[in-house]
């Protein structure tokens, strides 16, 4: 026994004289992905987004509070409903040293928009996040002109979403190098990429300073970047404790108390762009008759599971749309918590002795859908959950206009670009991609498609507002709440901030 | 063995990875599940720019079609573009195997020399408390859950008393050029034993935790048949010749208990694979088993088919290893 615990202590001692040795200006992230690719035209995940953003700049990017701005172009002129013209700032370098010109930001356009544009007949991934981009030409030199096949008035929204890529090195090295190179010309250079492991970036010299609207304008803080790899939250939140790490996302509800309570850690918080909600069946058994629906939505207390399960870590919502997005209506009317009006209501559709339903849900969300099950029981709606996985739940519930089966089914929807255009036309519009209610109403299809082009900014809102108030009373949805992004920080972190749409820029962060 | 068998042995190899193929082929293709829409997320899209992605994702042709051009291209060692790394999915496994096989050997070592020892001491301690608990022991390593006793663990030496790393393989000032990718080789060999030191402490923890289920096993096994061989006459004879305890344990029981132990080694060296998806999960290890999982996730189809052929064809050669040292350590048995 004297041997085993002189062994440990001597084992001890050898771990304790290499523990890990962090530069004092070493930023590191606990993060939950890997990137994907380097390549910014050749992938679909936000999280390579995430990370890439921080080694390249985008035309346009967004401040704290959402808005967009310039930042590699210097401004955006709209031409006409069709033509946006980008006026490309100069000075810029790529981290090779080149200077990055209008040519450039158009090869870029063209890569992502253009079809086989990629190489080897492939098309980008990301073609769909542009919308009806027609083409990119340069224009009097500097100036980048965007035409659309048709008016589309979210383009600003959805150009922070792609990075500038040099023309040239993407000639040199193709788009299999670009797969794991980059060249940009954001505020860090990639130093080395641990597949799976982490992304090691240093600080670029040569910056020109990011947008000119947010400051501080300048090179980043801090010698060196790392994105950690830990997807397991138990230990991204163990590695924050431990001090191995700066910043660490989705921090669990559960865990907000123990990061708060520990001396060397906080939390901080930013309010999030997905929006859950339970889709009825409209097809189905049951809640094809309104009176019903109604019934669950009032069965529902919203706030005591905000406040109970999610840690008062969210919004409430009464419709699809976050209060934060374009267009938000702030007044809709709130079907308060009211177990025996449900009860009424169900009487009255023919069901005096309530009804037994089910309700689909991915693992991860297991405990709050028993929550919601346990609140709908208690109004006449018999609930049991059942746990699926979540790609095989989107095919059951999102079948574009298909029959289904099933009666209820908690889910949700991302908005990264705060437009309702992204979320309220997938998940409402008759048989689109998103929409697992099988709701169809011509009116809102109407209003829907109308506003998708429409381009004067206050009857476009008035749309989509007429609209959020035809479905607030048709209740294809009982909408729940937006979650905030939970963040757990190290003590020794200044001047960063949690970003609405989920980027982790680090150009401003600094380590004490 | 002769030659003969081992290319008998080969030989067979090709309908086991045919049936593989086939049977990982239609399982995910009928699981639902569309890779397309998985892709897109929660984005507005145009049905024509659906279409152009399953276009090139390949997945517009008939699944049939399908899976004779995979299995043409699979016998040319070509297995596909990843959908979401979008490079050969033979570059993007090989990146990630050299970190399954180190921390695989790793825990399998850990195993081993834990195992043994136990094992035997248990055995010729039969009934005595040292042998009860550790029978207990090895029922709770082969019973607690990976995922919680590598959080235990994380939460004591990591959170608590600070002596190893949370996650990762190596720090980030130990950078070193590498030669066989594994990095407690590669450090050695480099000559940098700082930096060795540092990839030790990362691996500490996921070894322990994935080696601890093959622990338990072993060690019930060793005991098991350590019990049996000291029944056996010869052990008796050799007491009564008047040899020392140690010297009939070591030189005569422990050589033929063994013989169990590393077949069993052997084939629980397959399930290690299988084991490394939680285990890499937890300790953030860049390892095939969670690329593998996170595939399956988001049905990137060629990734998840070529990682099932590997865990095949790995599978078989460890039970046809296991079938050798069988022959090696029991010159009696003929393959």
């Amino acid at each position: 026994m004297k041997h085993a615990t002189r062994a440990l202590l001597a084992t001890s001692a050898v771990f304790l004289v290499i523990a890990p040795d962090v530069r004092a200006a070493d930023l590191t992230v606990g993060f939950t992905l890997d990137a994907d690719t380097l390549d910014p035209a050749n992938h679909r995940k936000r999280e390579t987004e995430t990370i890439l953003r921080n080694m390249y700049d985008g035309i346009l990017t967004r401040d704290s509070n959402m808005k967009v701005v310039p930042e590699i172009a210097e401004s955006m002129t709209q031409v006409s409903p069709t033509v946006y013209d980008f006026k490309i700032r100069s000075g810029i370098k790529f981290h090779d040293g080149s200077d990055l010109t209008a040519e450039d930001v158009k090869f870029t356009v063209d890569r992502i928009t253009q079809e086989g544009a990629m190489g080897d007949g492939q098309t980008s991934p990301r073609q769909s996040l542009m919308g009806p981009v027609a083409s990119a030409e340069v224009v009097e030199g500097d100036t980048v002109r965007i035409t659309l096949k048709e008016p589309w008035p979210i383009l600003p929204a959805m150009l922070p979403f792609q990075e500038v890529v040099s023309k040239a090195f993407v000639e040199k090295v193709g788009s299999a190098g670009l797969a794991t190179m980059e060249n940009g010309a954001g505020p860090f250079k990639l130093v080395e990429w641990r597949k799976g492991d982490a992304i090691i970036m240093e600080r670029f010299d040569d910056y020109y300073g990011g947008a000119s609207d947010i400051a501080p304008v300048g090179k980043a803080c801090v010698d060196r970047v790392i994105f950690k790899v830990i997807p397991e939250s138990a230990s991204r939140v163990a590695a924050l404790l431990a001090g191995d790490v700066d910043i660490i996302n989705e921090l669990p509800p559960f865990s907000v108390e123990q990061v708060k309570n520990n001396p060397g850690t906080d939390v901080m918080t930013v309010n999030g762009t997905r929006s859950f909600f339970i889709a009825m069946n409209m097809q189905g058994e049951y809640f094809d008759d309104p009176k019903v629906r109604e019934a669950a939505a009032h069965a529902i207390d919203k706030d005591l599971i905000i406040d109970k399960i999610l840690g008062g870590n969210a919004a409430r919502i009464d419709g699809i749309l976050s209060p934060d997005a374009f267009a938000a209506s702030p007044d809709l009317h709130k079907y308060e918590y009211d177990p025996e009006l449900s009860k009424k209501l169900l009487a009255e559709a023919g069901f005096p002795d309530g009804i037994e339903v089910t309700m689909d849900t991915e693992g991860a969300f297991k405990d709050t859908a028993e929550a919601i099950a346990s609140l709908l029981t208690k109004g006449g709606i018999k609930t049991t959950v059942q746990v699926g996985e979540g790609a095989q739940l989107s095919d059951k519930w999102r079948t574009k206009g298909a029959p289904k089966s099933g009666d209820m089914y908690f889910t949700s929807w991302g908005n990264g670009s705060l437009d309702p255009y992204d979320i309220f036309t997938p998940t409402h519009k008759t048989n689109d991609r998103g929409n697992s209610a099988g709701y169809s109403n011509p009116e809102v299809d109407k209003l829907l498609d109308e506003a998708a082009v429409e381009l004067d900014v206050a009857k476009r809102a008035g749309m989509y507002q007429q609209a959020e108030a035809i479905v607030n009373a048709d209740l294809p949805y009982v909408y729940l709440w937006v979650p905030q992004d939970i963040y757990g920080v190290s003590k020794r972190l200044k001047g960063w901030t949690p970003s609405a749409d989920s980027r982790i820029n680090l150009h401003d962060a600094c380590v004490e | 063995m002769s030659l003969g068998k081992l290319i008998e042995r080969l030989i067979q190899l090709i309908p086991v990875l045919l049936g593989v193929s086939l049977i990982v082929f239609v399982m995910m293709a009928l699981t639902p599940g569309d890779p397309v829409q998985i892709m897109i997320g929660d984005q507005a899209v145009t049905p024509e720019q659906e279409a152009a992605m399953r276009r090139d994702l390949g997945l517009d042709r008939p699944m049939v079609e399908r899976f004779f051009v995979f299995l043409g291209n699979a016998v040319q060692g070509d297995f596909g573009q990843s959908f979401y790394h979008r490079r050969p999915v033979f570059d993007v496994i090989a990146e990630r195997l050299p970190a399954t096989i180190e921390l695989s050997l790793v825990a399998l070592i850990v195993a081993l020399v834990t195992s043994i020892p136990l094992g035997v001491l248990a055995a010729i301690r039969k009934n005595s408390i040292f042998d009860r608990i550790a029978t207990v022991g090895s029922l709770l390593g082969v019973s607690l859950p990976g995922f919680w006793f590598g959080i235990l663990l994380l939460m004591l030496f990591a959170v608590h008393l600070h002596i190893l790393p949370v996650s990762g393989r190596i720090g980030y000032s130990a950078e070193i050029e590498p030669i066989t990718h594994m990095l407690l080789i590669d450090t050695l060999l480099r000559g940098r034993f700082d930096a060795f030191l540092d990839a030790l402490s990362h691996i500490i923890l996921p070894a322990i935790t994935l080696g601890l289920p093959m622990t338990a096993i072993l060690m019930r096994v060793t005991r098991t048949s350590m019990l049996e061989v000291m029944r056996q006459d010869y052990v008796t004879f050799a007491e009564a010749k008047g040899l020392s305890r140690r010297r009939v344990i070591f030189r005569h029981a422990l050589k033929n208990a063994l013989i169990p132990t590393v077949s069993v080694a052997a084939i629980e060296t397959g399930s290690l694979l299988g084991g490394n998806m939680i285990v890499e999960t937890v300790f953030g290890w860049p390892g095939l088993g969670r690329l593998v999982v996170e595939s399956i996730f988001l049905r990137n189809y060629p990734l998840v088919q070529a990682a099932v052929l590997f865990y095949a064809v790995t599978y078989v050669l460890l039970n046809f290893l296991a079938d050798i040292l069988y022959t090696v350590l029991n010159p009696r048995v003929k393959l």
